[in-house]
Parts: structure tokens; sequence; C-alpha cells
């Protein structure tokens, strides 16, 4: 269906391989005795994936950054509906910023949606539209109530900087699905990067060739240096050419003086990639060819929607141009412009939410419209959830003990559900899933089984779900 | 998973070139294991290997399925429960282990899960039984002994060696039949030995001067000059800053630069530059501040145990009485330990804060015990003195001043000393005259902005009642006839009627003023009302962190507060700049705010106001109630006890004065507990508890732990004797000790092994920070243990260890593939020695073809550093500056929160400080620099003992395409006509400045045309991205 490369053997096949000889007699010209060692690359019968047949090519992550409010969205509870306002001790004296205030039902009107039922606030109009195809995690959990640790959890499975991000190990276990544009792209919230800036995307202690590449779409230059600065007149067109003619002559004939070092072959080879995505870059970010149509249902045409709206058009071509993980982020680090809703709820809430509701359920529908749920994954994140209680009159602080993720796409059973919170939505009851199992779930789909995917760091084998992860079946097909 | 690892090589170098990468980490051993050669099983290199990888998971220290443990011999060779053995010295035939995984029978066969072992592998495991099943101590952990370096039969063999190294690299080279390289060409040598004593290429000069002289002695004067050089300190300090993972910022969401954070780096520079003793550089960096307290350097050394991340929102934001503080505090510490022992031991005793090491001989007390070391160590900026005479004075002033209290105590003779008491006495007769002087301001009107009620007092103070609401700005108006005022006082008062009597309305009866501002009104018009700047105010007494100072700082965020005092009255004294002149009017008119909108009911309870015109009024009126009270008497009916009390109160009064008056101390971001507290951020004064954790989890503390460290090496004790259990410094002096005793073999294996890994791109144990069971073998023990004991006895000097090691033949020789040295002439010219070479280079890859055992140099990508600075230096803009405040290559505006904006694309590309070297940089953890990160810069969030030298389309177009390249190869451009105007040369000068050599005639046509074309600025950045110009073989 999509003109990208399958897997990498694929692509074996069509060139012939690339390197020297010698390259490779340098490389595998090693033993090794960890016989947990995985497979030597993805497996074309497996349908690329690494150590199973995959059911999923691309991801597609929207995360919302601050904490989603949980009982303000997807998780209903009548019995803070019934107690609101009652004073309930939890056995804390403090949430993380703020004295505990009192059981606060949410501001929005709840009702239930498509077939499953499933009850959203009015808070989300458009997602409640596409509810069906949704698989619910209702009673994720994360170990922290801090913005930087659980945004490091969320996108790399620790609470500490300098570990690789989710994007990061799939490009490192699957490699690129095509050679025009980078494997792992990052869609920041036009207003700003999240908490932990681009701690978020990085690729830790993995080659850096697994590091997000950032796009900045709104930016005036929205991946730097993808092209010369306009303000070196000395470089037109022509001696971007012959420049690049005149070190690809130089770099072979160095090459030949220096027979049999792959890494010389690959930096030959890196510049001939280097064009082909400066050309396909700005053609990705081009949106003029989309529909009026489409434009419309993204939203880029009201001001509240059309910035993520644009993230996330954009995101749906990277998905069909072969990117393999696409990450768009609502809202920016600091107190506002995000889903930390620590002061006003019925203010705060509805116009974050406002901004990304429309975007995302236009993407989801453009997916399954286009035929790509049959290969893509799509995720619907934050770092953690917010508390039953007030935090001032009308605001809520952060809460660890519980919030909703959803997934949708190839492989997950469309209008499931799993896990649920206590009465209030303070803390899981039941079916409790951390990042991890997000994780391992994930990285199950695209055929890898998350603990065979690791990286030998500071004297230990690092795994994305740590020591941690299980495969969450229920909502898968 | 090195498999894996090359696997990915493989794939992404054949597939997509674009993401190849070239990982140093990732190499493994040539470790021929599944092949065993036909020399003898070696247990490290070839039989641990697959204990470790295979076995121990269920046989191993944690777990012992059917009581087997293999992870040491007597446990091994033992009979089992069911009265077989698995290891039978010498006899195969009886030892089970062998017939286990031998075994076809699926129900039989070890290891149940996963592949079998490979029939080499078992062929290994027999081999190593049958030749008895030596199992030494693990080689990291045996004491350090000095091998005896190897001679040789070959007089050409020994011709070769210029070194003791050498000795033992063509020993393991003869061993697997392999030949050294010729030695590289003159020229590349010294582009080689520039960039890794210094980062930096030679000049052409330099360049001339060497292939002009052939005196025997000329590479190793060169050797000399470079590492007297300033230079090499700050190559070889940025290695260290990758070990240590430094950076200038908290590197998590709320990403504060650390302002004070550079003195560590300057630290290394010096260190390194100054050939500080290795024992020294490790003891100043775990406790330099307790054990050289007079030298400021070695406070700025322990700058590396706060090197690492910081998490504000968690350690000083959030609410200090809540769990997710104290994870972070046991995470902080984790790092601060991690730090530590992998860079100093490579060991990884972090693996054991959850469990006990699954593979090397660490206990999870062992690490609690570490943790406990650290127990009161945060991260946060100290006051230093570098001027060593502010230092001796503020060391003394300081001393005499907690004498102070003991003295009064034990009624020191020498405080009734005659000449003291005359002066004690003239300055109280001076303060009481000055304390006579204020006038009670009385409040014609007065309002509280927020709802409290205030009702004049008889005694001219206003009385707070009512509603509390959480802020507060009481606005007072008074008439004065007084022709000028110096200065404005605030008494709070108590009163029965406030919390805990006040003198604030807060529940524990304390008060934050955040503001004090004074205006006038000038002919009484309030409206018109006109603030008057304030110099400066004292008070009686400042709750910690909340000084009075705070009143006038403009920042509503700070305030003055006066717990725990609370229940007595207090009073802050205000000195205006210019005083007030009522001029021709007959009042002036005095419009004064109390600004109290810190929060949290936080308000003065009873303010009273009045003013002086006392030319020095300050200090007479913010003495503490019980000195006024004693001044108030006449010298001559003052007790004893009063005369002491009143000698002590002036001199510390006397010393704080001068201390305020001494040069500003030096700022440095350390770990320690000598910081000023920062919000809710507080030094903790004495160790804190660690206890143990179960499964590292703070709700879970079982026993405490008491100092210590792991108790792998066995000469030495790991746990601490601490005569004083509060002194944390000895914690740390402790552990420095431990660290750098001579019978540490791992800290003496580790340095050795660092300096040959930059050296020759990897170490002789590829893992720097393992040397566990999990890390690699060093491929030449013994040469590693005579590095070792070697560097020991040349009193641990770096700088002897570079010049040993790259004035020898090993160091010096060809990076290429089949630059094979032929043992003599003859044979070179003979007719065989197309097919010897053949047969050479096939011996090469089939044998070594990673160059393990060092037939050849590594060639190795320049780093980012050297890249840029390279660029630099060609350019002739490098700035050799060097010191100070680390230099901000982008512009930094204040972002919405915590964390700056930052923006690198927008620099201008032409400020100077772009011109400095590559080491002063800012370095920002969440946003670094575009061009270095493309080129693998670390951006200190992790331990970096091996970076990764990637090969990416994005480091292509960053080196292509970022603005200082392009602007310095516009630099360049100017430069080589500046200096060479003759067009037909400026191609030959371009090569020598950036490549060091002459063109071919080929390359200068080719590179001539496209200059004569595109100019020569392309030309220049050509080069500047070419492979020759990246690398350096």
């Amino acid at each position: 269906m999509l003109n990208t490369i399958d897997t990498r053997r694929d692509f074996l096949g069509q060139t012939g391989g690339g390197l020297g000889g010698l390259a490779l007699a340098w490389l595998v010209g090693q033993e090794d005795v960890r016989a947990d060692a995985p497979a030597l690359a993805p497996r074309t019968d497996f349908n690329g994936g690494l150590h199973h047949p995959a059911k999923v090519k691309r991801v597609v992550q929207l995360f919302m950054n601050g904490g989603v409010s949980q009982m303000d969205t997807f998780d209903y509870k009548p019995e803070l509906i019934k107690r609101h306002g009652e004073k309930v001790d939890f056995g804390i004296t403090a949430a993380a910023t703020s004295t505990p205030g009192s059981l606060m039902k949410s501001p929005f009107e709840w009702k239930q949606h498509g077939q499953t039922g499933r009850w959203v606030t009015s808070v989300l109009p458009h997602m409640a539209t596409i509810v069906d195809d949704l698989a619910f995690l209702m009673a994720m959990a994360s170990k922290t109530n801090v913005h930087g640790p659980g945004s490091y959890m969320q996108n790399t499975g620790f609470t500490l900087p300098g570990f690789p991000a989710m994007g990061a190990w799939i490009s490192y276990g699957l490699g690129r699905l095509t050679d025009n544009l980078p494997a792992f792209v990052v869609l920041p919230d036009a207003r700003g990067l999240p908490y932990n800036q681009l701690g978020n995307f990085s690729s830790g202690f993995l080659p850096m060739a697994h590091q997000a590449v950032v796009m900045k779409p709104n930016a005036p230059i929205p991946v730097p240096n993808l092209h010369p600065p306009v303000s070196a007149k000395q470089i037109t067109p022509e001696s971007e050419r012959d420049g690049l003619d005149l070190l690809g002559k130089l770099n072979r004939e160095h090459l030949e003086k220096h027979p049999g070092d792959s890494r010389l072959e690959a930096r030959i080879a890196s510049y001939e990639l280097a064009a082909k995505m400066q050309v396909s870059a700005p053609e990705l970010l081009d949106l003029s060819r989309e529909t009026e149509a489409t434009h419309q249902a993204y939203g880029l045409d009201k001001p509240q929607t059309s910035d993520f709206g644009k993230n996330c058009l954009i995101a749906r071509r990277m998905l069909e141009r072969g990117v393999r993980f696409v990450q768009v982020w609502s809202g920016m680090g600091g107190p506002s412009g995000n889903w930390d809703n620590h002061t006003d709820i019925p203010k705060e809430l509805p116009f974050i939410a406002g901004s990304a509701d429309q975007p995302i359920a236009a993407l989801v529908k453009d997916l399954k419209q286009r035929g790509m749920f049959e290969d893509t994954l799509i995720v619907w994140t934050t770092e953690f959830g917010r508390m039953p209680f007030t935090q001032g009159s009308t605001g809520r602080d952060h809460n660890g003990g519980t919030f909703v993720t959803w997934l949708a796409g190839a492989g997950i059973k469309a209008g499931s559900i799993h896990g649920q919170s206590d009465d209030f939505g303070y803390q899981t009851a039941e079916g409790t899933t951390y990042c991890y199992d997000l994780h391992a779930t994930i990285l199950h789909l695209l055929g890898i089984d998350h603990q065979r995917l690791t990286f030998r760091h500071n004297g230990i084998d690092r795994r994305l779900t740590d020591v941690h992860g299980h495969v969450v079946r229920e909502i898968l097909a | 998973m090195r498999r894996w690892l090359m696997s990915l090589g493989v794939g992404t170098a054949l597939l997509l070139p674009a993401i190849w990468c070239w990982s140093e980490d990732a190499i493994a051993p040539s470790n021929p294991t599944g092949s065993p050669d036909s020399k003898s099983v070696n247990f490290e290199r070839d039989v641990q290997p697959i204990l470790v990888s295979r076995c121990q998971t269920c046989h191993g220290r944690e777990t012992q399925k059917a009581g087997l443990r293999l992870d040491r011999r007597e446990a091994a060779v033992a009979e089992l429960k069911s009265g077989e053995r698995a290891i039978v010295a010498g006899n195969p035939d009886e030892s089970e282990l062998l017939r286990r995984v031998a075994s076809t029978d699926a129900d039989e066969r070890m290891p149940p899960k996963g592949e079998p072992l490979s029939a080499a592998q078992v062929e290994t495991l027999r081999r190593w039984i049958v030749s008895g099943a030596e199992w030494p101590d693990h080689w990291a952990y045996r004491p350090l002994r000095k091998p005896e370096p190897p001679r040789f039969a070959s007089p050409d063999d020994e011709a070769w060696c210029r070194t003791p190294i050498d000795r033992f690299v063509l020993t393991k080279l003869r061993e697997h039949g392999l030949t050294p390289s010729a030695p590289a060409e003159k020229r590349i040598l010294l582009r080689r030995t520039f960039f890794d004593l210094t980062g930096l290429p030679p000049t052409p000069e330099d360049v001339a001067a060497f292939l002009a002289d052939g005196s025997p002695d000329a590479f190793e004067r060169v050797v000399d000059r470079l590492l007297a050089s300033p230079r090499y300190g700050e190559r070889w300090a940025r290695h260290w800053m990758d070990v240590v993972h430094f950076a200038e910022t908290h590197g998590h969401d709320q990403d504060r630069p650390r302002d004070h954070a550079w003195p560590y780096r300057d630290y290394l520079i010096r260190s390194f530059n100054d050939g500080k003793p290795y024992a020294r550089f490790v003891a100043e960096q775990i406790a330099g501040d307790i054990l050289h307290p007079n030298d400021a350097w070695a406070t700025a050394a322990t700058g590396f145990l706060a090197a690492g991340p910081w998490d504000e929102s968690s350690l000083r934001d959030i609410r200090d009485d809540t769990l997710d503080r104290e994870i972070a505090r046991s995470l902080d510490r984790d790092d601060i330990v991690t730090s530590v022992v992998s860079t100093f031991a490579s060991t990884t005793v972090h693996c054991a804060r959850c469990h006990d090491h699954k593979f090397d001989p660490i206990t999870q007390q062992d690490y609690f015990a570490l943790q406990a070391v650290f127990a009161a160590t945060d991260k946060g900026n100290r006051a230093v003195d570098f001027d060593p005479q502010a230092a001796a004075r503020r060391r003394q002033l300081t001393e005499w001043k907690s004498g102070l209290a003991g003295r009064q105590t034990s009624r020191d003779p020498s405080l009734l000393d005659a000449a003291l008491q005359a002066e004690v006495a003239a300055w109280g007769q001076a303060t009481k005259e000055s304390a006579t002087q204020w006038q009670t301001l009385d409040p014609v009107e007065f309002k509280a902005a927020e709802g409290s009620t205030l009702t004049k007092q008889l005694d001219g103070s206003l009385l707070a009642s009512g509603q509390r609401p959480e802020k507060d700005t009481y606005t007072i108006v008074a008439r004065t006839e007084l022709p000028n005022i110096t200065a404005v006082r605030l008494e709070v008062l108590t009163d029965d009627s406030l919390p805990m009597k006040g003198p604030g309305r807060q529940d524990n009866g304390n008060l934050h003023l955040n503001e004090f501002v004074v205006k006038q009104a000038p002919g009484g018009d309030v409206a018109a009302a006109k603030p008057v700047a304030i110099e400066s105010a004292s008070a009686d007494f400042n709750q910690e962190a909340w000084t009075i100072a705070h009143a006038i700082d403009g920042n509503a965020g700070t305030a003055w507060g006066v717990f725990p005092k609370v229940g007595q009255p207090h009073r802050a004294v205000f000195r205006l700049k210019e005083p007030i002149r009522r001029g021709d009017e007959a009042h002036a008119t005095l419009v004064i705010e109390l600004q109290q909108t810190h929060g949290r009911g936080h308000l003065i309870g009873r303010p009273k106001l009045s003013i002086t015109s006392a030319s020095n009024p300050a200090e007479s009126d913010t003495l503490p109630t019980a000195i006024v009270d004693i001044l108030k008497l006449a010298p001559a009916d003052r007790t004893e006890a009063q005369r002491i009390e009143l000698t002590v109160f002036y001199l510390g009064q006397k010393w704080d004065r001068e201390l305020a008056s001494l040069p500003k101390p030096q700022l440095v971001y350390s770990g320690s507990n000598q910081f000023q507290p920062d919000g809710g951020f507080k030094p903790s004064p004495k160790p804190r508890p660690i206890h143990v954790l179960k499964r590292g989890d703070v709700r879970n503390p079982l026993e405490p732990a008491t100092p210590g460290t792991v108790s792998c090496l066995p000469d030495l004790a790991n746990r601490f004797t601490i005569d004083n259990a509060d002194d944390e410094g000895a914690r740390r002096v402790a552990l420095a000790k431990w660290m750098t005793d001579p019978r540490n073999g791992l800290t003496w294996r580790s340095i050795v092994n660092r300096v040959w890994h930059y050296h020759f791109g990897r170490g002789l144990v590829d893992t720097p920070n393992d040397f566990g069971l999990m890390g690699s073998p060093p491929s030449h023990p013994e040469l590693l243990d005579w590095l070792a004991v070697t560097l020991q006895e040349q009193g641990g000097s770096l700088k002897q260890l570079h010049r040993l090691i790259v004035t020898s033949a090993v160091y010096q020789q060809s990076s290429g593939n089949a630059d094979f040295r032929f043992p003599n002439a003859e044979l070179k010219d003979s007719n065989d020695s197309t097919s010897i070479r053949q047969s050479e280079i096939g011996n090469r890859q089939s044998t070594d073809s990673d160059n393990r055992f060092l037939w050849r140099m590594n060639r190795q990508r320049l780093d980012a550093e050297s890249i840029r600075d390279a660029v630099l230096q060609v350019s002739g803009k490098l700035d050799l500056k060097m010191a100070g405040p680390s230099v901000r290559q982008f512009n930094m505006s204040p972002g919405i929160h915590v964390t700056p904006n930052v923006d690198y694309l927008n620099f201008n590309v032409d400020d100077v400080s772009n011109h400095r070297r590559s080491v002063y940089r800012f370095l920002f953890r969440s946003l670094p620099d575009p061009l270095m990160d493309s080129l693998d810069c670390p951006d200190g969030s992790q331990l970096t003992p091996v970076r990764s030298a990637s090969v990416t389309a994005l480091q292509a177009l960053a080196l292509l395409n970022d603005k200082l390249i392009v602007r310095q190869s516009e630099h360049i451009a100017e430069r080589i006509v500046r200096e060479q105007p003759d067009p037909t040369r400026q191609v030959p000068h371009l090569y020598r400045l950036v490549l060091g050599r002459e063109p071919s005639p080929a390359e200068a046509d080719a590179v001539g045309a496209y200059v004569a074309l595109h100019g020569l600025a392309n030309g220049c950045r050509v080069l500047l991205n070419s492979n020759e110009f990246v690398f350096v073989d």
C-alpha cells in the first residue's frame, strides 16, 4: 500500500548490498557467547518483526503534556459526583504541591457514546465520536507525581534523564522504513518544548543515530541545518551540486587509499542520504496539496486547533512516507499552555482540550479511512492523572495513582477496555498498568520481545521496560 | 547482546548507511570462544563468559537450582544433592555439567531455555575441565603485581620494541601469529599525536619543522612540548568531563543553568596541566574540601560529586513531606555513588541498589554502605575564597566567631581584658547616644487592602484583628516636622490577641514582609507620593533564608520572617539612600507600605513605625532587647556576666562587619552540606540515616547502613571506622583513602585503562566502567597490571604515562589494514613479498579483524570538540583564553518557567565567545548544541566512559550547513587570500591548513577547478567535510 521499504532485508535484496566485504568481515568476525543475543535483523517472514511477526509497522504517539485529568475526560465516577464537596481522608497530608482539598466532581457534562457506551465528558466532543475504535487502559499508574520524572518515565521507562526514548529503541530495534526521512520524528507543541525539553526524545546511551529529529513546522526553520544559512551568499544550487560531487570524489579517492574501513564508506553514503532528505523534508511539510476538506477536518482553519492540527496532519504524512515513530505533543512545559490544570479545571481544561480534540479525532478517522489501521498504531498518553479533590478552589494537583491511556489501530481490539480506578479515581483498583506494560505492548505489536531488546550500558543490559513489563493482551485483537 | 549490536551494525551498514554507527562500546573482544584456538583455554576469556551468561541465572549467587552454584569454584566442584558433581577437575566424563550441556535430550539439556551451547562452547568447557578446571580469582580483584616485560629471541623483535609496552603487545601478536604494522608516516604520526594530546591539529609550520627535523629524538621533543602545553589539560579535562557526566544545567524538567559549575572544569584543566598525582586527583574529587580545607581548588574538585543531573522539582519545589521528595533524594544519592564508583573503580555497584549484584561479589549492604558515605551530601552552590588572603582572614574570623559561645559559657577571662573592655565601653556609649533619637510616627490614615482590620493603639502602633486574609498590604500615612529623615524603623510588636502572641498573625506567630516601601507625598498629596530609595536594612533577628534584605529586594517572592523567634517583638531599620527633606513645607508627608503578599496569612500583627535624623542610625536600634537592657546600666553597675555578654555581642557584630567587607567569595557548584538553603532545599547538617532498602524502595527500609564500600578487595576493609558519626566529612575521607590505597587494584587499573582507551580509541578492557564479570576481560592483562604499577611507581603522573604510551612502537604504527611490517628489507623487496603480504592480511582478518591485539593503530573519527576547535584554528579565529565562566554560544531569554529559552540558530555566529575552545562551552543538558550533538558530544545526562562515533545523514547536514562551519569556511578563505595572494598557490595552502599536506596534482586540479567556479569559501567547506579531515589515521 505504501511506497516504503518493508524491511532492511528487502532493501538488501533490492540493492544487492552496499559495502565492501572487508567491512562485513570486520563486523561479523565477532563471536559472542551470549545466546540470548537477538536474531541478526528484523525478519521478512515476521512482517519486519524482530522476534515474532509484527502487526504494526509504524506508530504515532499523541502525548498530552501536563497530566490529563482523567475524571474530567474519560473516567466516569458516580461516587465522586455523589460526594462532591466532601472532605475525604486519603491518608496523605500533601499532594505534590498542595494540601488536599475536598472532593470535586467534574464540572463537565458526562454522556455515553458509541456502541460501546463509553463515558466521555463534554470537553472532548470529537474524541467521543471515535470511542468505538479505541482500546482504553483505565488504570495506568506512574511511580511519580512530578512532571519531569513522570515525563521521563512515560517516554523512556525511567524517572531519570539520559535513557533512550521509546522511539529511539524502536529505531534501534527495527531500523528505518525509508531512506528519505528519519525513523523517529517529534513534533513539539508550537508554543514550546514539553517538560524535560529535548530530554524526552533522546537516544540516551543508544547510538546518536536513533535520536529523534525534532521538527517545528511553524518555526522559520523547521529542521535546523537542513539547508545552508541564507546569509552565505556564495552557496548556490550549483555550488552545492558541484561541491557534493567534489566531496564524493575526494572521499572515494581517500577510500581507495584506505580500504577496508566501512565507516569511511558509511560517511560517503551519509551525504547521499542527506541530499535525499533535503528533498523529502520540504515536500513532507508542504500541506498545499492536501484538500480543503482535510484542512478543515484537522482544524487548520481555526486558531485554537490550527497549530496542533497541522502537526497531526504532518504526522499522517510522515507515517505515509515511512517514518517509523512519530510523536506529537499537545502542551508545552511550564505552568500553563498545557494539561497541568492546577488552578481552574472549568476554565483551563476546555481550552487545551479544545485545541487537541478535533485534530486527534480527525487523525484517527483519516488513518482509518486510508486503510492505515492495517499496520499503524495510534497511542494517546499523558504522564499522570490528577487528584479527585481540589487544589485551591477548582484546580487539581498531580496524581500518579491512576490515569487513562488509549490505543487504536493495528493489532488493537477496538472498543475494548482494561483496568479500572477506585470509586474516586484516586488510585487504580484493578488491571493496573504502568508505562512498562504499555511499552511492552507497543514493542510486542512491532514484533519485538521487550525483554530481548537490550543495550549494554555502564555494566547493565538496559531495556526500555527496565525489569518490568507485561504485554496487555486484554486489549489486543 | 554484542552479537545483536554487531548485527545492527551490519544491517545498517550494509543497508542503510545513514544510520550506521560505530560504537566502540559495542565491539566485542576478538574472543574466539566458539573456535578454541590451539593455545590453552583461558578461564576468564573463554569459560567464565559461558558460565555467566548461560548458567548463573539459575545457578548463581541468588538462585541455586538443584543446589548448584557456578559462580565460584568450591561450590561448583562440590557434591550435589543428587550425589553427582557438576565439575570433576581433570575428569570430563564424571562432570555432570558437561553431560547436561551436551545432552540431546530436551528434558535433560542445560540450559533449558534458549539455544543449546554451541559445539565449540561445549568443547571449551570440556578442555577446561580436562586441564584441571582452573578457576583463578577475578582479574580485577587480584592484588596488583608488576610482571616482567618479556624478551624475545629474535633480534628483529627486540629491535621493534621501543618501550616495555611493546614487549607485552608483541608477545600477544606473536602468540596469535600476527605481525605489527609499519610505522606511520611522520606527517600522520604528528597529526595523530597533536589531536591525541591537545585536541588540535599541527599548524603547517609544526608539520614543516617536524618533517625537517631528522634528529633521533625529534618525536620525543614534540611529545614533551605537547604535554607541557596548556592545550593538553584542556583536551584531557574534556575526556574526564565525559566520564563524570559533567554539564551545567540540572537536566530535568526544570533545567536551571548552574552559573557556578565551571570552577570544577577549571580544576580539571589545572590538575591535568599541573601533573597532579593521580591519588591526589581522586581524593580531592571525593573529599578535597575536608582533606585540604585551605586550598580552594580542592573544594572546587568536589564539583565532581555534583556533576550529574539534579531534580529540582522533586528536591526543591514539591512539598518536602511527600514520598516523591524522599525517592528523589535516594536517587540523587544513587547518582553520586554510581559516579564515584564507576569513575574511579570501574565497578558497577549501582547494580546492587535493588538486590545483590547478580554477577559480581557486591551486596546490597555494600551499596547502601556507599550511600551512607554520602548521607549528608547534596548538590549546591558553596562559597569558596580563591584569594588566599581573604580565605585566611575569613577562616580566622569564622573560627573566632564560632568560639564565642564557648568563651561566654566558660567565662573566658580574656573577654574582660582591659583594652577590649574599653573598646566595648566606647561602642556602648556611642550606641546609647544614637539610640535615643527615634520619633514615633503617628498614623493619620491607614488601611489594609485585603480586609484586615487595623486599630490605632495608644503607643502609635496599629493592631490587626478580625478576618485574616491570605495576603494583605497595609498603607500608612503619617506627617512629621523633622527637617530630614535618614531612616525608618519598623517594630513588630507582640499582643495577647495574636497567635503565639505574635508578632505575626500566622498560626505559628510568624510574618512575611516581602516588601517595605517608603514614599514621600509632595505637598501632602498622597496620590502623588513617590518612592524613596532604601539603601540598606537590618533587623534584630532574621529567620534562616528569610532575611530583612528580602524586604527591599523588589522581589515579591522573597520576604523577611522571624520564625522561630516568635512571641517576642522584633525591629527592623531601613536606611534611606538620600534623606527625606521637609524643605519649605510645614510637614513632610510619608506614605509607608507594608506589602505582605507572600500568602498563607503571614501578616504583621502590630506594626509600629518611627523615624530618625541620626546620621548613622542603623546599628543602634536593631540590638536585641537583652543588650539594650545591659546598655541602659552604667558600666560600673554591670555584672561580670553582663559584661561578658555585651563583649561577646560586640565582637560578633564587629567580626560580622569585617566578614561582610572581605572580597566576595566565589560560588562553586559542588557536593557537600555547606551551601545556602534554597527554598525547600536545605542542607543536612549531619548525615541522614541511611537504611538498606528492600528492592531499593524507600518505603521498605531494612537495617541501617553504616559507611563503607564494596567488599570484593580482600586486602582492604570494607566498612569504615568513623569516630564521630555526625562527621560527614570523615566518611568521604575514609572512602577517598580506600579508593587511593596502593593496594586498591581497581583504581589503578581503571585509570591506566582509561588513558589507554583515549590514546587507542579502545581500552585494554573495552568496558572502561565495568571491570566485573559482565565486563570484558583485558586483552593484555599483564600489560594492564604493568602499567598500573608503573603509574604508582611514577608518583601517579599521568603525563609520564602518556609519554610512555605515545613513544611506544605500538602507538606509532600505521593505521592501514595492509601496512605490513616486513622484518627485513630483503624480504620486502623479494619476489615473494606480494604473497607474504596477502597471507598476512588474510591472517589479520581471520585472527583479529577488529585489531584487539593491536597489529595496527586504530583510525579514529575526530570527536565533536576536536572538529570544532580544529576548524577555528585553521580559520585563525581560535581564542586560546583559558578559564572562567563558560561561554554561552546561544541566545538565552527567560522561559515561561525555570528552563530558559535557548536559541542556537539565531546566535551571532561571529560573537567572539564562539571562538573559545569547545571545553569552555556552556553545556546545556536538555538543550544541547545541534552541531556538537550530531557529532556525539554527550549531554551529561549519563556517565559516558566511551563515546560513540556515529555516522548519520543529520551529521552530514550539520557539518555542511551549521552556521559556524559555513562562517569559518569564509574566514579560512579570507585567511588564505591574505597569506597567499597568488591564486595558483591558494589550493595547496588550503590543503596545508586543513589537511596538513600538499595536494596531489589531480587533487589540486579538481579542487582548483571547483574553487575557480564557486570560490574558495566553498572549497574550504568541502575539505572540512572530507573523510580525511574528520578521521585521524
